[in-house]
């Protein structure tokens, strides 16, 4: 039997990081084709296919791993610095929305009138459905450990309900978020302050439902006992990424709700 | 609430009795029980203080012909690469070592002998 002599996963040839590339290029010449032409059917394919991609990629990690066994601790150990770079690039990718926050809020230009918020803007009130937004990230942290601390103890039932609490609060923070968005006095199109909101608020939303599916995924594994008590990064993954996601929010709220009002 | 509490722990004692194979109590296996495949090899190799593969730093040994650098193979030959071989040594030796007699290190002179193992199957 010629086995190998490491620990590494040599994974097996697959179809779905070309998959992945083709819906790339369709999602993005998709979008110039609607840009120009009016037409959404490709631009629909390349997000269909993402999301076929998506689902059939990671479900062949779970394969590999839980139902195979080839995910050695040196395995793992690859997987936790691939997660954490991920993550740094996530930081850096917000760090360009806050400069451009930053930007232009330090030194407001004469057309804004020269200060901040500029003429015309009225900004959401940061003590109200804002700081309750806070509240309930910040308590989704929280759960979310619970449910880390419940793995790692085994006790399934309290991993399975605080995990299901995290992914509540996760959907209220949504909900909330689409109430404001849809109440708010201005709009993305209201000069740079509607701009830098919209964009860096939009893609933090994006991360959060992002977020709540990973660990929808998790607690679906979880109730299939996919986990155990000291094998679970899976989990351990989308929680780091709750946490990024949840203080992305701190560093918004003080700049733009708070600071920026 | 209370019905809710009652609902949960009758799933969770017929999700124990379905899966006899889940001893701990509060319902979430453990390695021993679940793992599979080469982390389990590898998990219960380690248990026993053995490193089939090679997970862990080579052990060193004083490289005298009494007391040679064990090289463990699964054929009858492996690349040996020694990078402190002299002090001021600023590259790395390379060099076979096959089965038989302890061999030499061409640079400082310690003794490498290869010792044939079997992979866990």
């Amino acid at each position: 039997m010629a086995h190998q002599a490491h620990p590494y996963h040599m994974v097996d040839p697959s179809p779905w990081p070309l998959t992945g590339a083709v819906a790339a290029l369709l999602m993005t010449s998709g979008l110039a084709i609607w840009f120009h032409f009016h037409s959404t059917i490709l631009m629909l394919l390349g997000t269909v296919l993402l999301v076929l991609t998506i689902c059939q990629w990671w479900r062949d990690v779970v394969r590999e791993g839980t139902f195979q066994g080839h995910h050695t601790p040196p395995a793992q150990k690859g997987l936790r610095y691939g997660m954490i770079l991920f993550i740094t690039s996530e930081v850096l990718f917000f760090a360009g929305f806050f400069w451009a926050f930053y930007h232009s809020s330090l030194a407001p230009t004469p057309e804004l009138g020269g200060f901040w918020p500029p003429a015309g803007i009225t900004p959401l009130d940061p003590f109200e459905v804002p700081l309750l937004n806070t509240a309930v990230l910040l308590a989704s942290g929280v759960t979310v450990t619970w449910a880390h601390h419940s793995i790692m103890e085994g006790d399934r039932k309290q991993a399975i309900h605080s995990l299901t609490l995290t992914i509540l609060l996760g959907g209220y923070f949504t909900f909330l978020q689409a109430l404001e968005y849809y109440e708010a006095p201005f709009t993305i199109a209201d000069g740079v302050y509607g701009a830098t909101f919209f964009v860096a608020t939009g893609f933090h939303g994006l991360h959060v439902i992002i977020g709540s599916t990973f660990l929808a995924v998790c607690l679906h594994r979880q109730i299939r006992h996919h986990f155990t008590s000291t094998h679970h990064f899976g989990f351990e993954a989308a929680a780091w990424y709750w946490h990024f996601v949840d203080v992305v929010w701190l560093f918004l709220y003080i700049s733009i709700y708070w600071w920026g009002s | 609430l209370s019905s809710g509490v009652e609902f949960s722990s009758a799933v969770h004692s017929a999700v124990c009795r379905k899966y006899v194979f889940i001893c701990c109590v509060s319902g979430i296996p453990t390695d021993e029980e679940q793992a599979t495949g080469l982390e389990k090899i590898i998990m219960e190799t380690m248990k026993e203080g053995k490193d089939p593969y090679n997970m862990l730093k080579p052990k060193s040994y004083s490289g005298t012909k009494e007391d040679p650098n064990i090289v463990p193979s699964i054929t009858n030959r492996r690349i040996v690469a020694v990078s402190v071989s002299e002090e001021d040594n600023t590259a790395i030796v390379w060099f076979w070592i096959h089965e038989g007699e302890a061999q030499r290190c061409p640079s400082c002179g310690s003794y490498y002998k290869l010792v044939h193992y079997d992979l866990p199957h």
